[in-house]
């Protein structure tokens, strides 16, 4: 599997796979091949619970081709619980900003066309 | 780094921006043309061309070099294309700079280009969204106003702004664009017609954001020796920086500032030994009315979560503390994208020449020009200074 594919197994599976440098701990999303705090390549597998907290978001209204079907639907950063990292994905069935304040609990829950799938937990 | 040479720009022109009728390959010699006429040379004292282009598939016209250099009666003399989305215009400069400064080239030419409205809102909206990092953003359905309107969301979550203020950026810019000819949105708006638009992501609505436009523009870079011994007007490149940012908004450490900015601008004033202060106007790059603001403050020109501030007391107008995007900006003039960084050029050369008619900066003599691509995951800023 590339390392795009693993991703998008664990995504699947509500998980999402980070790297750690183990030459200096510092944790990436598995895309990085080299660390970019001290330029290691080494890296552990460590697989999160792909809970978080919306970081930021924008509810898409003119959407690119073959989004248009889901629109209205938002695109949200999600922080994730417990770390540094963010991830970015698609939240379905959003329709005003009310729906969805910063800081909205959400998780990762699958990935099909629409990329890595974030709901509102 | 050592410089053999100082660098000048000698020359520049461009076409109107706009949804514009002639092809790719026409809009571009067009524009070059301009530029070669305004610098007073021939073609054939032109050693090479820089292209600025991103979707030129999309006219069913890529290798755009040699198409110019061709009608140009200089099929002989190289060229190349550089891409780095939105800021491939400044790159493509900054490339041509260096070559320049370097001693390796007396007199390049430094075209950009896009030409795209013809394919229609829903597909430019997708070939746009090739700029981000796609496997997280693009195929997650984020279009680039969606993108810009996270850094506005950000924005309006930690710091005291409105949506209002993000408006007063595109009514400002539109105040400016009025009085350029050359302008894509030749109209005045209000707080009104923006907070009135149609929302096309969230908080971002129609008139926050810049127009798709086609069109280009050139200038002509060349060494002070050549400048002097050859040509008209020209003004000079006192600094050049470059930077970037992680390509995916999530990458960085803060939503609503753009690393690769603060990088490149770093630079830049270290090379002209001054700092934002000196700057009398700039052309920033407002893809979107929360980028200005952000462009501003990453730029220097007003502390971290002030350039809201300043724009709603009007510090950014056309002659008031720094004149901000006297040309219009993206949001007025237009955004060819492979044009726009280019055509920031222009925009300074014209105004520190005296040829920037009613829209002028008074008694201007250093002017900023700031261009990014995508988010600002690439940044180029170049300093200029009348002679």
């Amino acid at each position: 599997m590339t390392i795009e594919e693993q991703l998008i197994e664990y995504a699947k599976q509500g998980k999402l796979l980070a790297h750690k440098c183990t030459s200096c701990g510092h944790l990436h999303l598995s895309t990085a091949y080299y660390c970019s705090k001290c330029g290691s390549k080494g890296f552990d597998d460590n697989v999160l619970e792909g809970t978080g907290s919306v970081a930021t978001y924008t509810i898409i209204t003119v959407a690119p081709a073959g989004f248009e079907k889901y629109t209205p639907y938002a695109f949200v950063v999600l922080q994730v619980d417990n770390t540094d990292l963010r991830i970015s994905g698609f939240m379905p069935n959003i329709a005003t900003p009310d729906d969805l304040p910063v800081g909205t609990k959400a998780k990762i829950t699958g990935f099909d066309d629409r990329g890595i799938i974030i709901e509102k937990q | 780094m050592t410089f053999v040479e100082k660098v000048c720009v000698l020359g520049a022109g461009s076409t109107k921006y706009g949804k514009l009728s002639e092809s790719i390959a026409d809009i571009t010699t067009q524009a070059s043309v301009s530029a070669i006429e305004s610098a007073k040379i021939s073609p054939k004292d032109i050693q090479a061309s820089y292209i600025s282009n991103v979707f030129g598939v999309a006219d069913k016209q890529v290798h755009l070099g040699p198409v110019l250099m061709s009608r140009l009666g200089i099929p002989e003399k190289p060229s190349l294309t550089i891409e780095s989305a939105c800021g491939s215009g400044s790159v493509s400069f900054r490339e041509a700079y260096a070559n320049v400064a370097a001693g390796f080239y007396d007199c390049l030419l430094v075209t950009g280009v896009e030409k795209v409205t013809h394919t229609g809102t829903e597909w430019t909206t997708t070939y746009f969204a090739y700029c981000s990092d796609f496997f997280y953003e693009g195929q997650a359905g984020a279009s680039f106003p969606g993108l810009f309107a996270s850094m506005a969301r950000a924005y309006l979550t930690e710091f005291d702004a409105t949506e209002e203020d993000f408006a007063a950026v595109a009514v400002k810019n539109h105040d400016n664009g009025i009085l350029n000819p050359k302008a894509h949105m030749q109209k005045k708006i209000t707080i009104d017609d923006v907070m009135n638009s149609a929302v096309v992501a969230s908080p971002l609505k129609l008139f926050d954001c810049c127009p798709f436009s086609d069109g280009a523009s050139s200038v002509i870079l060349c060494s002070e020796k050549f400048a002097k011994e050859n040509g008209g007007d020209y003004i000079e490149v006192i600094g050049s920086g470059r930077g970037g940012s992680p390509a995916a908004l999530q990458g960085r450490e803060h939503l609503t500032t753009i690393p690769s900015t603060k990088i490149a601008v770093a630079d830049a004033y270290k090379m002209a030994g001054i700092t934002a202060k000196d700057i009398d106007f700039a052309e920033v790059h407002d893809c979107f009315t929360i980028a200005e603001i952000v462009d501003t403050e990453d730029l220097g020109f007003f502390d971290k979560g002030q350039g809201v501030q300043a724009v709603r007391e009007g510090r950014t107008k056309l002659n008031s503390d720094i004149s901000i995007n006297p040309s219009g900006g993206l949001k007025s003039k237009g955004h060819p994208i492979g044009a726009t960084g280019v055509g920031q050029v222009v925009e300074v050369f014209d105004q520190l020449t005296g040829k920037a008619g009613a829209r002028t900066v008074k008694d201007a003599k250093i002017g900023l020009t700031h261009n990014f691509g995508a988010t600002g995951a690439s940044c180029a800023v170049h300093i200029f200074q009348s002679v």
